[in-house]
């Protein structure tokens, strides 16, 4: 049934529809909607779940992992700094190889204080062992934490929904929300492949020393791989379901297009129309949407802009010292190809500043202009800043 | 025994687990501090007279369990519903909660307690000594001290009788305080229960001087309860014009059942709660109220919530007025007056008064006097201090030889005259004629320190019998020892009360009682200081699972092999039922 609804809500109604046990969150800012839509859903019995309000973004996590452990489907919501406290045990939650998911609404990181989109938190995170999704759309959204379900739980891995803070996560749109047997139909209940079980007692996560680390951790290696092999299938029996598709990637007129455009999250909307128009006007001009980031769908991402005169990134996001994050991994990705396209890195949007058409624009004339990038990033919209002394 | 590590794999799943226990990694070797269970004392507990265990009593009360609440209470104190009612509580002001928000609200608690059991007709299981003594002991008085050392001495095995020189038992209770205040049927019902522990209480029996020595050979001691009654005279002419009252003979004939009509302005002269009962009890009868005290308000002996109530009452107060002369004049009273002013401190600490200026006169229809009482006989005062005499904290123990041991107590010998004082008294004269007795003279101070609730002066008779009070800590829990983040701030309950014009119609009792449910809330406002009500906290915050708990979660034990002495159990007890130590040694 389609309804108009919050990203933060639309979240919250997959989690429902994904029958999940346990939900623990910190209520504090930057929390959203989500975890308070799930506490109503909780205190309503409209969902048999613990809903656990703990002291700490770091004991949301922790918590969860005791209850992962116990063979249920468990999730949380954070954001920002809440997810920098939670650093530590997301490694911890990969490492135990518990299939938690989580909403992770992109804020800036403090100082300045800022709760708006910017996405150096979630990418900060991404070697923690978790498969990471950024999305565009409140449905995407939706659709998106189902699938995560599923998708962990056949590699047992966490999985982090990203949506963009305020674009997404405070949008209406209408959302079609499944009905709860097509949803179970798809996302059966959850079978752990182990558990703790009171008659067997025994302790997870003990010393592990050389002659074994190695090789518990590329068994982890091994799994975001088997996440991506895995993936397609997975999409084929939702889209069976629900007559939706979105890739690892999605491509739009990439091929034949002399520059293509890379964005991730809601800039990709602003994006489809900028290329709209410029292909109106006979530029060849393509868009590619990167949803999936770990694990890094390389191969489809050499597939489309391998054929690329010039490539654009547009990064929400900086790594200092270096350049914008999706840049260097696209950079990676293309650099063993012969004859690949030179990669224009272009930091935009940061602590939610808008990302508009005119801005598109711009970074499209600008990578028009040159025959090759002179900077591996190029900060577009900043404004002068004069120091009074 | 096969313990073996084991990995879960599969190709994508290789995952770390161990079936080995930990229990042979014994991690109390590296203990430094050893936390240890240990209850202590409760500041409102040290602070009453009668020593009653008000932490565990609230405790109980929180979980329903109104008798043993009750029960709790007799242990130490065999009128609970008076004291819940007449008692100027004490313990309300040591309370550590009034630091947190406001004091728990002792005295009504004790009241709903006693009344409870009273409606539930309960017959409480009081704990005593099995052993029948040989000595017998007379007391003379059915005051609130006599029975009370009645009720201690027969509950330590003893064959008591108590001699009354009026026609019912009671004392101040019978015949001083008002039945707004203590209603007739309820220190009766008090009575009755004392006397069903087969006490013979021999009323309308007044004893003469002589029966201190005809009382050797039958009576191996003899308590001396028999209270105030002589009144202290103003020493100013006309204090004896025919139609000047007494005050303590008038709340007499009120309990008695005469209501005389009183009409126009009545001089009530002194400070203490029988003044303030006078002038209340001749408000209620029609008259307009004053009383006159020659020092400040606040030197008023009276208690400050009588004192109060009195003023709303509609009875007026003048202070710093003494009398000087009373006249008679056209059917009036005139009564002069000496205005007076504080001029430094006297040795008690109050202000000391002096002549402050001219007289003035005020008109009254009637005069009370009510200053205060003396011992009735001289016989009852008690002897000065010598080696066969000692002055305890709130009685006095003659041994002189040739006559039976003889224990002042009560208002003749106890450091504040209060209900809870004669109670206090008695149980002091009881624990001491029972070391007497038992272990000899030699080891009386010794046996009434072990009896201590705290630093003293309060004693415990359970503690006396050894019961489970006797194995806490003497340390009064402080505020600081408290760990307030368990506790949340919540408004003490509120008394329901008649209003003042209701009051006034009739000598109907004034505070009303309250419903269980508030009692079981404000009993659940009380930290329980120093003691364990099992909340659990050690169990869980214990990081090596070194707490064990008994049968029902009732008792709890450290396992010292595996406590690494962290003192998280100790620093999250919230009530300070716990020690950290210095392991020995170390």
């Amino acid at each position: 049934m389609k309804r108009v609804l919050e990203g933060s809500q639309a979240v919250a109604e997959a989690v429902r529809l994904s029958r999940v046990a346990v939900i623990s969150a910190y209520p504090i800012t930057p929390q959203t909607h989500i975890v308070e839509t799930l506490s109503d859903f909780c205190a309503q019995g409209k969902m048999n779940a613990r809903f656990l309000r703990v002291e700490s973004e770091h004991s949301a996590l922790a918590s969860l992992i005791g209850s992962a452990t116990t063979g249920v489907r468990a999730f949380t919501a954070t954001s920002g700094q809440g997810l920098a406290l939670m650093h530590e045990v997301l490694h911890w939650t990969s490492g135990a190889r518990l299939p938690i998911v989580m909403a992770e609404v992109n804020r800036a990181l403090a100082p300045g204080w800022n709760i708006w989109i910017d996405q150096t938190d979630s990418l900060a995170q991404r070697d923690t062992g978790w498969i990471q999704f950024y999305c565009e759309s409140g449905q995407e959204v939706l659709d998106t934490v189902i699938q995560s379900y599923r998708l962990g739980e056949e590699v047992n891995l966490p999985v982090m929904v990203v949506l963009d803070a305020f674009f997404l996560s405070h949008t209406y749109e209408p959302v079609d929300v499944p009905e709860q047997e097509e949803v179970d139909r798809f996302l059966p209940p959850f079978v752990p492949k182990f558990k703790a079980d009171p008659a067997a007692p025994c302790a997870f996560g003990p010393l592990v020393p050389p002659a074994a680390y190695m090789e518990m951790r590329h068994s982890m290696a091994q799994a975001m791989e088997e996440a991506l092999r895995r993936y397609p299938a997975m999409e084929e029996a939702f889209e069976g379901l629900f007559g939706r598709r979105y890739g690892t990637v999605e491509a739009v007129h990439c091929e034949g297009s002399d520059i293509v455009l890379v964005t991730t999250g809601t800039v990709t909307s602003t994006c489809r129309q900028v290329i709209e128009e410029l292909r109106g006007k006979g530029e060849k001009a393509g868009l590619l949407k990167l949803r999936m980031f770990r694990p890094f769908p390389t191969g489809e991402i050499r597939r489309h802009l391998g054929g690329a005169k010039k490539v654009a990134v547009i990064d929400r996001n900086f790594s200092f010292g270096a350049s914008g994050i999706f840049a260097q991994e696209i950079r990676a990705a293309l650099c063993n190809e012969p004859g690949h396209p030179p990669v224009f890195g272009f930091v935009a949007g940061i602590g939610g500043r808008d990302v508009t058409a005119d801005t598109l624009k711009e970074i499209y004339e600008q990578v028009k202009a040159k025959e090759s990038p002179e900077k591996e990033s190029v900060w577009i919209g900043l404004q002068e800043v004069r120091n009074e002394t | 025994m096969e313990k073996r590590n084991d990995t879960a794999k599969t190709s994508l799943l290789i995952l770390p687990r161990t079936f080995t226990s930990t229990e042979a990694n014994k991690t109390g070797s590296w203990r430094y501090l050893r936390p240890r269970y240990e209850e202590k004392t409760s500041p409102c507990s040290a602070a009453c007279p009668a020593g009653e265990d008000i932490a565990r009593i609230e405790m109980l009360a929180e979980e329903g369990l109104f008798k043993e609440a009750w029960e709790t209470i007799l242990r130490e104190n065999p009128f609970p519903a008076v004291c819940g009612r007449v008692c100027f509580h004490p313990c309300e002001g040591k309370c550590n909660r009034g630091e947190f928000d406001e004091a728990v609200a002792i005295h009504q608690l004790e009241r709903f307690l006693a009344d409870t059991a009273r409606k539930n007709d309960s017959k409480p299981v009081i704990v005593g000594r099995n052993e029948k003594r040989p000595e017998k002991i007379a007391i003379a008085g059915a005051g609130p001290a006599g029975l009370a050392a009645a009720y201690f001495l027969t509950r330590l095995g003893y064959g008591c009788e108590i001699f009354e020189a009026r026609e019912e038992a009671g004392g101040i209770l019978r015949w001083g305080i008002p039945p707004y205040r203590l209603p007739l049927d309820v220190f009766r019902a008090e009575i009755a229960r004392i006397q069903d522990l087969g006490i013979p209480i021999r009323t309308g029996t007044p004893l003469g001087p002589s029966f201190l020595s005809e009382a050797k050979g039958k009576y191996a001691a003899v308590f001396l309860g028999c209270g105030h009654s002589r009144p202290r005279g103003l020493g100013i002419p006309g204090e004896d014009l025919e139609g000047v009252e007494e005050g303590l003979p008038f709340l007499a004939s009120i309990r008695r059942g005469n209501m005389p009509k009183i009409s126009g302005p009545v001089a009530v002269v002194g400070g203490g709660n029988s003044a303030v009962d006078v002038a209340r009890s001749v408000a209620r009868l029609g008259g307009e109220s004053w009383i006159l005290y020659r020092r400040r308000r606040e030197d008023m002996p009276a208690f400050e919530t009588e004192i109060l109530q009195a003023l709303e009452e509609g009875v007026k107060i003048r202070e710093l007025l003494a009398p000087v002369r009373l006249e008679r004049k056209d059917g009036r009273f005139v009564l002069t007056l000496q205005p007076m002013r504080v001029d430094g401190k006297d040795v008690d600490g109050r202000g000391r008064i002096v002549p402050d200026g001219d007289v003035e006169t005020m008109e009254f229809a009637k005069v009370f006097k009510a200053i205060g009482e003396e011992a009735g006989e001289d016989w009852y005062r008690p002897p000065a201090e010598d080696r066969d005499v000692l002055r305890l904290s709130n009685c006095t123990v003659s041994m002189k030889p040739g006559l039976p041991i003889v224990v002042y107590g009560g208002d003749l010998a106890a450091s504040l005259k209060s209900v809870v004082h004669a109670v206090a008294s008695a149980k002091e004269g009881a624990i001491a004629l029972d070391i007497l007795f038992r272990e000899g003279r030699e080891n009386l101070s010794g046996g009434l320190l072990k009896c201590r609730v705290g630093e003293g002066p309060s004693l415990s008779m359970e503690i006396h019998l050894g019961g489970p009070r006797a194995r806490r800590s003497g340390h009064v829990v402080g505020y600081s020892e408290i760990n307030t983040d368990y506790f949340q701030m919540a408004p003490r309950i509120t008394q329901p009360r008649l209003l003042p014009e209701e009051r006034l119609r009739g000598f109907d009792e004034i505070d009303l009682r309250i419903s269980a449910n508030m009692a079981i809330r404000e009993a659940g406002r009380c930290f329980n200081c120093g003691l364990c009500n099992q909340c659990d906290n050690c169990f869980l915050f214990c990081p090596d699972m070194s707490i064990h708990r008994g049968e029902g979660g009732k008792d709890r034990w450290i396992d010292y092999d595996y406590c690494k002495g962290c003192g998280l159990c100790a620093a999250e007890c919230p009530r300070n039922a716990m020690v950290l130590e210095e392991e020995e040694g170390s």
